[in-house]
């Protein structure tokens, strides 16, 4: 059981959770599509750090089995396999963007506003340790939807993807104490395989189009 | 009696993982025919006991009480004849050389997956497994939506998977905003996700955490069920989806996920009353009854075509949900004849694209002398869509249109105005195809092995539309009379 007094606890789940909002807002604001991959791996960590303190402090164990899996699949395994697509496909190593990085860092402060405000009526129900963990998650999530509707390319729509995963995951570790073990299982293995696939389509779209810029994909339409 | 429901669930994944040992396409196709047979069969025997004995469950994983039943009727009968359908669309595919061994044998690995996971999202007892089995059906669907590979069906792919993952990440929000409200009447534990220990506790939820749940939920799963304006992933996948799985992502997945929407609602409405629910519920229908209405007209493609009338015939049902009392019968009556007459009208549409090896409407005539089966899957199918009678969708329709004139009248104007549109501009499409005289011959003709299944598979939709329109079996009068208290819903139904 914990040896910190609560509220420090407190505070430093609230550390953690906001290292993780900072860096989605250094995702928004980079160029270079290898390093927006490590930052995501970056993320990852943070959120690993996260849940072994709420797994610490509450004394629920199978928080630390998922904080181990998200270290092994989000901050190891999948940065590995975008590395890796980024490579081979040779795609220009510049994200390219329907807006341009200001305007993109004050939406993102406008997504942060709009948790706080959706979430305010029902932090009070959550567990004194995370209250404010819930708006954050939200915000990420937010974000992570930002990221992926204002880039053009696939990759950097597949980390805004990671980054929306990574948001769900916060709120569950935080808001909630975690999903029961055989859905946090089960949502490990859905997010591996959704990496596995994108990754497959990335390759097919490259060697159909000659480029994974998905604004060149607009034949379907009305 | 356990079997049933165990058999449906459990024969597709033993027979898609069987594909990993069975080498040749004579065995794949005994088995998967052994699967159609199976899945029908058990479905309608699982609808026989729920409905003479109440819920059956298995262990704390399964739990079929009279929703799940009706969904695993609808989704079982269907997957049993797109089964036998794909037996023979990628068989065609196959004899033709369009697809390697390999890849028919991986096509035929992930239907089965697709089938299986579907139907287990539909029995499982828990919220988040069942988002685990939905995200599964999301995953497996964009590799087969994307299995041609030519450009068109990897745009449409690709569409796919980030709009549902999107979608489906929403609905997992939702999901922990759920267990979020529920562990702190339940405790820390798996049970506070069991839809029976939910609805135990429902009115004790906090309703504003269920209020913004159930939105992220619609959101989320409404972006699988194709509500406008999440809806546009849904025309580029039926239309460049090989047609066995158009018609599966129409019949089915549309029908799983207004399922895992109707469960949400059940469970928010005993916190938040059924008010806000129900305006949701009808605010998205009627938006994607609008502008199908007006989609269908100006479409040129038929498999689009279908696709938009899918998006109409959702937006019908959710009206119907939204509207409660025997709209939720005309609902649920709505989804089972809807998922029956759309895969028929697109394995009619598939031997035509398979013969014409094009989807333009306009150099489609006269079909019904061109083509027997064919002609006759989209002209019957066409019929019932518009909701002619005697067939099940003009018995719903008009069911929802009666309560929507005595509960809300304003709405109902607007209801019959759309409606209107939309079936007339479907039943000109269709009619436009089917009638006349050939004006352009097939570039080809279907082998005898393909046109033996997909015979098979439209006589036995377009026999179970017919027979559901003149008779109702007495199994599903009481199973229907078993889902209305769930929804609070009263009334004399047939």
């Amino acid at each position: 059981m914990p040896t910190l007094p609560i509220n420090i606890g407190s505070y430093l789940v609230n550390l953690c959770s906001a290292l993780l909002l900072l860096t989605c807002f250094a995702i928004v604001a980079q160029r270079r599509l290898m390093a927006c991959v490590d930052l995501f791996a970056l993320q990852s960590v943070f959120l690993a750090v996260t849940a072994t303190l709420v797994a610490y402090l509450t004394g629920i164990h199978h928080i630390y089995l998922a904080a181990v899996l998200t270290i092994a699949i989000k901050a190891i395994i999948l940065p590995r396999i975008l590395k890796k697509i980024v490579r081979q496909l040779n795609v220009q190593r510049e994200v390219s963007m329907y807006v341009n990085i200001p305007t993109g860092l004050l939406t993102c402060g406008g997504l942060v506003i709009l948790a706080f405000f959706i979430t305010q009526p029902i932090v009070h129900l959550g567990f004194l340790l995370t209250q404010d963990s819930l708006a954050i998650a939200l915000a990420i999530v937010l974000i992570g939807f930002f990221i992926m509707v204002s880039r053009l390319k696939a990759v950097t729509q597949v980390i805004g993807f990671l980054v929306i995963e990574n948001g769900l995951f916060l709120a569950a570790t935080a808001a909630a104490y975690g999903m029961p073990l055989i859905v946090e299982l089960g949502i490990f293995f859905d997010v591996l395989v959704a990496g596995l696939i994108v990754g497959i389509y990335t390759h097919q779209i490259q060697e159909a189009f000659g480029s994974v810029d998905t604004s060149r994909m607009k034949a379907l339409k009305e | 009696m356990i079997w049933p429901i165990i058999l449906l669930i459990a024969t597709p994944f033993l027979i898609g993982v069987s594909g990993l040992v069975v080498r040749d396409r004579q065995t794949l196709d005994v088995l998967h025919c052994v699967q159609a047979g199976i899945m029908m069969v058990s479905s309608m025997l699982l609808v026989d006991e729920v409905s003479m004995s109440g819920p059956v469950s298995f262990f704390y994983f399964l739990h079929a009480d009279a929703m799940s039943a009706w969904f695993d009727l609808v989704i079982g009968i269907v997957a049993g004849t797109g089964t036998l359908y794909a037996v023979g669309y990628v068989g065609e595919q196959y004899d033709r050389g369009h697809v390697s061994i390999k890849r028919f044998r991986q096509f035929f690995m992930l239907f089965d997956l697709y089938l299986g996971v579907m139907l287990l999202a539909v029995n499982v007892e828990n919220l988040g497994i069942m988002w685990i089995a939905i995200e599964g059906a999301t995953l497996s669907a964009a590799l087969l939506i994307g299995f041609e590979r030519s450009k068109g069906a990897l745009e449409a792919g690709w569409k796919f998977v980030i709009l549902s993952s999107v979608g489906i990440a929403l609905a997992l929000f939702g999901t922990i905003l759920v267990y979020y409200s529920s562990e702190q009447l339940l405790g820390i534990t798996e049970e506070a996700l069991h839809w029976s220990k939910l609805y135990e506790v429902g009115d004790q939820l906090d309703s504003s955490v269920m209020k913004i749940a159930f939105i992220f939920i619609l959101v989320g799963y409404g972006t699988k069920a194709g509500l406008v304006p999440m809806h546009t992933w849904l025309p580029d996948a039926h239309g460049e989806a090989p047609t066995p799985v158009s018609a599966m992502l129409s019949a089915n997945m549309l029908t799983m996920a207004v399922y895992a929407i109707l469960r949400l609602k059940i469970l928010t409405d005993q916190s938040v009353g059924t008010e806000f629910t129900g305006t949701l519920l009808m605010g998205f229908g009627f938006f994607s009854v609008a502008l199908s209405s007006i989609v269908l007209l100006l479409q040129e493609d038929f498999k689009r075509l279908l696709a938009f009338s899918s998006i109409e015939h959702i937006g019908i049902a959710l009206i119907g949900f939204g509207l409660g009392g025997l709209g939720v019968f005309g609902g649920i009556w709505h989804l089972l004849n809807h998922a029956l007459a759309k895969s028929a009208a697109f394995y009619g549409a598939g031997l035509v694209l398979i013969t014409h090896e094009h989807k333009f409407i306009a150099r489609v005539t006269g079909l019904l002398r061109e083509h027997p089966a064919g002609g006759v899957a989209l002209f019957v199918a066409g019929l019932v869509l518009a909701g002619m009678p005697p067939f099940g969708l003009f018995v719903s329709e008009i069911t929802i249109a009666a309560n929507a004139m005595a509960t809300a009248p304003t709405i109902a104007y607007g209801f019959f105005g759309v409606l209107t549109v939309a079936f007339a501009t479907l039943l000109f499409q269709i009619l436009r195809m089917v009638l006349g005289m050939p004006m352009e011959t097939p570039s080809s003709t279907v082998g005898p092995r393909c046109r033996a299944f997909s015979t098979a598979a439209i006589a036995v939709n377009l026999g179970a539309l017919i027979f559901l329109g003149l008779h109702v079996p007495d199994g599903l009068h009481n199973l229907i009379g078993a889902i209305l208290p769930f929804f609070h819903a009263e009334g004399e139904y047939f």
